[in-house]
């Protein structure tokens, strides 16, 4: 089964006109709510050890985790939630590494990103309107 | 993988790392250290009610934030001062896309310049501390992106082999049939207005919808072209968008529960959604895909997964619950993601002497890759180019140029008065529904209805002179000189037809072309439809 969030799922998996007739529908002339998160991070040596250790072993639990070699960055989409505990990746790293040392590489994030304690949440909730926005772990 | 991984939560939660006093609750408990509202004026207030209990998402302090950003800095300016010079990395760069760098990082620094004013008239407005906190690490972050673009100038100005418009680009503002777009998208969208209005499409359209694909995924075209600078530099800018892009969404949360807002809000966001379109939607397609020699995905797929899929699904599409409504303009966006920046293109080729830098028409091989992903580009665009090549495009001593082809051929170029654009009416494939209106005594020109919608709305907020209203009957050569677009011989363009290192057109070649500005509104007598 094709993963719905994989970086050329859907209508970017059309060529030529036939993507141009989906792409400019009256369908898809007006927007579709979607409960996915992005996530762009740079590659450095703790990055990919993070994507390798971490975000990778995140497919057992959750299918829905997309996961793309973009040249210089790794392209994360995923329904519902990523949790990146930086306790837990400092532990991989084998040195301190805290929620700010991984946001020196998370290049950009499409949904409703935070720092929780030292976690890295990104979610679809709108917190701050549906629930509130955390204050620790 | 995933057993090691238990066996780190379950070691962790036995025996948790020891900790002092963490960054987060210095956070919280410096939010004690308020300001009183009572006697607390802005320079810019706001039509809506901004909540004074807004939240900040990061929850930094200036410590944490120091450190962060001084990583980022050595990590930056280590890779590109250190491994890449030994690489010899700034000439293993593809020319044409060295040539629209010239242009990209330029533009992109006016636009971190609006960023600056934009989150400093917000941290005024604002009166949530947490807010005003993530406002003002903002104001810090733009003035750190300005360093970034322009060094980004710097490195190839210093690296490339050809350095002309990486060093001086913005002299030549006064020309560029580009920069009042840039002006109108990046200043005047950034930072005028009501400051709501500024966060909107500052943050939330500008940052958290168009840097993914102006500063993100433009890094895998960059890579792809040789370029090993672009990518560390915007990479590491993009790593602070997103707490800005958490800024603009808190902005939403702090007005969206008050019924007030709803009046305006609907309207915010279809004017800055637009106003950022216009410019960023036909630039970022034209310079992946017009800049490159090799070449990643069809911008349409880019825009698709970044702007509509994404951004828009995942912001806007999640907000409908408050009222918020897909934009009116969409559709029409949509149509110029598929043909704008061609459109743009054609008159970027046909105005080169302006642009400051060196284009080449699209190879066979370009050709043959356009017309796969855009069916129909070759009849429209293709054939153009042919003959214009025929005609002696690249040579200096044809004496022939695009713009004059396209009067004589009966296409006139006019500036759209609200996006501060040039448009060709009768050879755009994009969402073009050209209007002519006239407004004590003077005439405007507007692409379509949207911008002359918000023209009609607010007349006094696109007040601009345009190019050929400025400098109609100048010619063109003695215009490209007195505005600096000459190399340091004082008479090589710093803009060429090619990107060929013999057969460099000069003020001279120009001069035999003999042509003075006129000004389309003028001599081709446009008239509004009666």
């Amino acid at each position: 089964m094709t993963n719905s969030n994989a970086y050329n799922a859907g209508t970017n998996g059309k060529e030529g006109q036939s993507f141009i007739d989906e792409f400019l529908s009256k369908e898809n002339s007006v927007i579709h709510s979607s409960d996915a998160v992005v996530l762009a991070m740079m590659k450095t040596e703790e990055i990919d050890v993070i994507i390798d250790e971490m975000i990778k072993p995140m497919l057992v639990d959750n299918p829905t985790i997309a996961i793309e070699d973009r040249g210089g960055y790794w392209w994360i989409k995923a329904t519902g939630k990523i949790v990146i505990d930086c306790d837990e990746a400092a532990e991989i790293l084998g040195k301190r590494y805290t929620v700010y040392d991984l946001l020196v590489n998370v290049s950009t994030t499409i949904g409703r990103a935070m720092t929780v304690g030292n976690q890295f949440i990104i979610t679809t909730e709108l917190v701050g309107l549906e629930s509130a926005v955390p204050t620790s772990a | 993988m995933a057993g090691s991984n238990t066996a780190v939560k379950e070691a962790l939660k036995a025996h948790p790392a020891p900790s002092s006093v963490s960054s987060q609750e210095v956070h919280k408990w410096l939010q004690d250290f308020t300001w009183e509202f009572k006697s607390n004026r802005t320079k810019y207030p706001t039509k809506y009610n901004m909540d004074n209990n807004t939240r900040e998402q990061f929850k930094l302090t200036a410590k944490e934030y120091a450190r962060m950003e001084s990583v980022k800095e050595e990590r930056q300016y280590g890779t590109l001062l250190d491994g890449l010079s030994r690489l010899d990395a700034g000439n293993k760069i593809a020319p044409q896309w060295g040539e629209i760098m010239k242009l990209v990082a330029n533009f992109l620094e006016t636009g971190e310049y609006g960023a600056i004013s934009g989150s400093a008239l917000l941290w005024d407005s604002a009166q949530s501390p947490e807010q005003k906190n993530g406002y003002l690490a903002q104001v810090i972050d733009e003035v750190r992106h300005v360093n970034q673009t322009a060094y980004v100038n710097y490195y190839f100005g210093k690296h490339y082999y050809d350095p002309a418009g990486h060093t001086n680009m913005r002299q030549l503002r006064a020309i560029n049939p580009l920069y009042p777009g840039v002006k109108r998208s990046f200043g005047e969208g950034f930072l005028a207005g009501d400051p709501v209005e500024s966060s909107i499409n500052l943050q939330l359209v500008g940052e958290a919808c168009f840097t993914n694909p102006l500063i993100v995924s433009i890094t895998e075209w960059a890579a792809a072209n040789g370029d090993e600078i672009t990518p560390t530099v915007f990479l590491s800018i993009e790593t602070d968008e997103l707490r800005h892009m958490a800024n603009g969404y808190q902005t939403i949360v702090s007005i969206v529960n008050d019924p007030e807002a709803m009046k305006y809000l609907q309207t915010d966001l279809d004017n800055a959604f637009w106003t950022q379109h216009k410019f960023l939607t036909p630039f970022i397609g034209a310079a992946l895909e017009y800049g490159s020699k090799y070449k990643v995905e069809p911008w349409a797929k880019s825009w698709n997964r970044w702007v509509y899929e994404d951004w828009a699904g995942i912001w806007l599409g999640r907000l409908a619950q408050f009222g918020i409504k897909s934009p009116a303009c969409l559709g029409d966006a949509k149509q110029d993601a598929v043909w704008g920046h061609h459109d743009l293109m054609l008159l970027a080729y046909a105005l080169w002497p302006l642009t400051g830098i060196r284009v080449s028409l699209p190879s066979t091989e370009d050709m043959a890759w356009f017309e796969r992903h855009y069916p129909g580009w070759y009849d429209h665009y293709g054939k153009i180019y042919e003959e214009w090549k025929a005609l002696g495009f690249e040579d200096p001593n044809s004496g022939f140029l695009g713009a004059i082809w396209m009067m004589q051929n009966g296409h006139g170029i006019f500036v759209d008065h609200t996006s501060s654009l040039p448009f060709c009416p009768t050879l755009a494939k994009s969402a073009v529904r050209p209007s002519f209106l006239e407004s004590n005594g003077k005439r405007y020109a507007f692409s379509e209805p949207h911008g002359e919608r918000m023209w009609l709305q607010e007349p006094e907020r696109y007040e601009f002179v345009n190019f050929f209203e400025q400098f109609e009957g100048r010619e063109l050569s003695e215009l490209i000189q007195s505005a600096g677009g000459v190399r340091s011989d004082g008479k090589t363009l710093m803009a060429q037809p090619h990107v060929n290192t013999t057969g460099l057109w000069t003020l001279d070649d120009i001069k035999k072309i003999n042509l003075t500005i006129p000004d389309p509104m003028k001599i081709l007598n446009w008239q509004p439809t009666q």
